[in-house]
């Protein structure tokens, strides 16, 4: 089997299984009550109908919000402080084993806390997604600062380079892949942030459309709603591996 | 400038161990962050918000309760329970995956999409089909470590060295000498690697079902008691969960080192 047959071969049995799950969820749709499980079709009606009817734009924009925000503050807050715990040893001597835990800590513990001392509205959100997100930037960051190679430093050092001038022209191009493998573990946490924020605390975007269509029982649109989130989760993530992807061509060594 | 010779130190200059050291600056940073975050609390926040001292008064109390006790150990129980259902699964799943071409094109956009998307997105539709039952707990957890334990092991899987396949072909290996004796193994650090993310994963899923589920369990401790005012009893229960995710952790680091002293992380 030539490699081009071959991967006709997992292109088209990609297709048949793509064709069977619709099948199959059509089929299951079909022969349960309709307040538990929807067909296909009529999960793909759902979708059309909320977004002709501007229902599912306007959540997916007030998601997408808060998605945005947070993840670019934690992206910011967690590079810099992976930088400084890199480059600063009695910071990251000190910070090092509460970064670690706070990172296995289940964030939505801290819910609601963040509740009682924020309120519900979209500043308490934010901070619930941006402390999802800001571990994997942080611990990524801090990794690849950590592993530049000491002989770049010292060529920089005989040039008298400067601590920022070092910081702009050796670490942060060094760093930067690495941060972006956590860029990509981030999106992923702050998609969780932002459902779980929507659901706990005040009810917007793509999370209270799911809250309300299943107090209605109406799974044919709470289904939507989750498909939704799926292509968009998928959407992000292949921006987050593309990051990766690109900063990595510059990756030394590895 | 004259140049006078510098003689020798008469004293040794104090150094102090660097295990010392280092326990000192952690012990330290603690109290400054503990510091800081009762600070801040009585300063700006309302006085039914935790503090740290009203931790360490509730404390004792809360530990020895047995609703603490027994909320506790339902979440521990289940966790567990998902997890190892989740790694069960994820292993022969991933195993087969990586092995054959057909079941990796047929299943590898499913298991991506569903590990791409955040899962707690399906607890309240779980609600539909499960009832409001410790059920739907134990399927979005297992369902949670199932994910990234199969997306490891298939990757593991998928770059086991030809040879070792070869190898074993030319001494008339069986099939499933190939998958558990050499590609199992192969993939044991990805395993491992799999199963810290599933640790993580379950531990948000069991209490976000517990949250919107309003199950028995850790989770809903917090919820209860930060519902009622009892924001420092909650605080407890949080703390119980870190130390959970720090153990699950620290023991899959410890495994990691013990079984695999041949594995070195790139």
């Amino acid at each position: 089997m030539s490699f081009d047959a071959g991967r006709r071969r997992s292109l088209s049995v990609s297709l048949l299984g793509l064709v069977l799950g619709a099948g199959i969820w059509e089929y299951v749709g079909r022969h349960t009550q309709k307040s538990s499980f929807a067909s296909f079709s009529a999960t793909v009606s759902a979708l059309w109908h909320m977004t002709a009817s501007g229902e599912l734009p306007r959540a997916l924009r007030s998601s997408l919000e808060l998605f945005a925000a947070g993840l670019g503050i934690a992206i910011v807050i967690g590079f810099l402080l992976g930088l400084v715990m890199a480059r600063i040893e009695i910071v990251r001597t000190g910070l090092e084993p509460y970064v670690a835990m706070l990172y296995a800590t289940p964030m939505v513990a801290l819910i609601p806390a963040i509740l009682a001392m924020f309120g519900f509205e979209f500043r308490a959100k934010l901070i619930v997604v941006v402390m999802f997100g800001i571990w994997p930037v942080l611990i990524n960051t801090l990794e690849g600062a950590r592993s530049v190679n000491p002989e770049l430093i010292e060529v920089a050092k005989s040039y008298r380079s400067k601590e920022l001038q070092l910081w702009g022209h050796v670490i942060i191009p060094y760093t930067l892949p690495f941060t972006m493998t956590g860029v990509r573990q981030s999106i992923a946490r702050c998609l969780i942030g932002m459902i779980a924020s929507e659901f706990l605390l005040s009810a917007n975007g793509l999370g209270n459309l799911i809250l309300i269509y299943t107090q209605r029982f109406d799974t044919a649109h709470v289904l939507a709603a989750v498909l939704s989130i799926t292509l968009l989760a998928t959407l992000l993530m292949g921006i987050g591996r593309g990051l990766e992807n690109y900063f990595a061509r510059w990756k030394v060594g590895v | 400038m004259s140049a006078v010779p510098q003689s020798a130190p008469l004293v040794r200059p104090f150094v102090l161990n660097p295990g010392v050291r280092k326990l000192a600056i952690r012990i330290g940073t603690g109290i400054l962050l503990l510091a800081l975050w009762e600070g801040l609390v009585t300063w700006l926040a309302p006085s039914y918000v935790a503090r740290p001292s009203g931790v360490a008064r509730v404390l004792p109390r809360v530990v020895s309760s047995a609703e603490f006790r027994s909320d506790a150990k339902v979440t521990v129980v289940s966790v567990f329970e998902g997890l190892g259902i989740g790694v069960v699964l994820g292993v022969v799943v991933g195993l087969t995956m990586g092995r054959l071409r057909d079941v990796d094109a047929l299943l590898r956009f499913y298991v991506s999409s569903f590990f791409a998307m955040p899962l707690i997105a399906l607890v309240p539709v779980m609600t539909l089909w499960f009832g409001y039952t410790g059920t739907v707990r134990l399927v979005i957890v297992s369902f949670g470590a199932f994910l990234p334990v199969c997306l490891n092991v298939y990757d593991g899987t998928r770059k086991l060295p030809a040879q070792y396949v070869e190898v074993a072909d030319s001494y008339h290996a069986r099939w499933w000498n190939v998958w558990f004796g050499i590609a199992l193994p192969a993939s044991l650090p990805y395993l491992l690697a799999g199963f810290r993310l599933a640790a993580g994963r379950a531990l948000v899923a069991a209490v976000i079902a517990e949250y919107l589920v309003s199950l028995k369990g850790l989770g809903y401790f917090i919820l209860y008691d930060s519902r009622t005012f009892h924001q420092n009893e909650a605080a407890v229960a949080v703390i119980a969960l870190a130390l959970l995710g720090v153990a699950i952790n620290s023991a899959a680091g410890f495994a990691t080192r013990r079984l695999l002293p041949w594995y070195r992380p790139s």
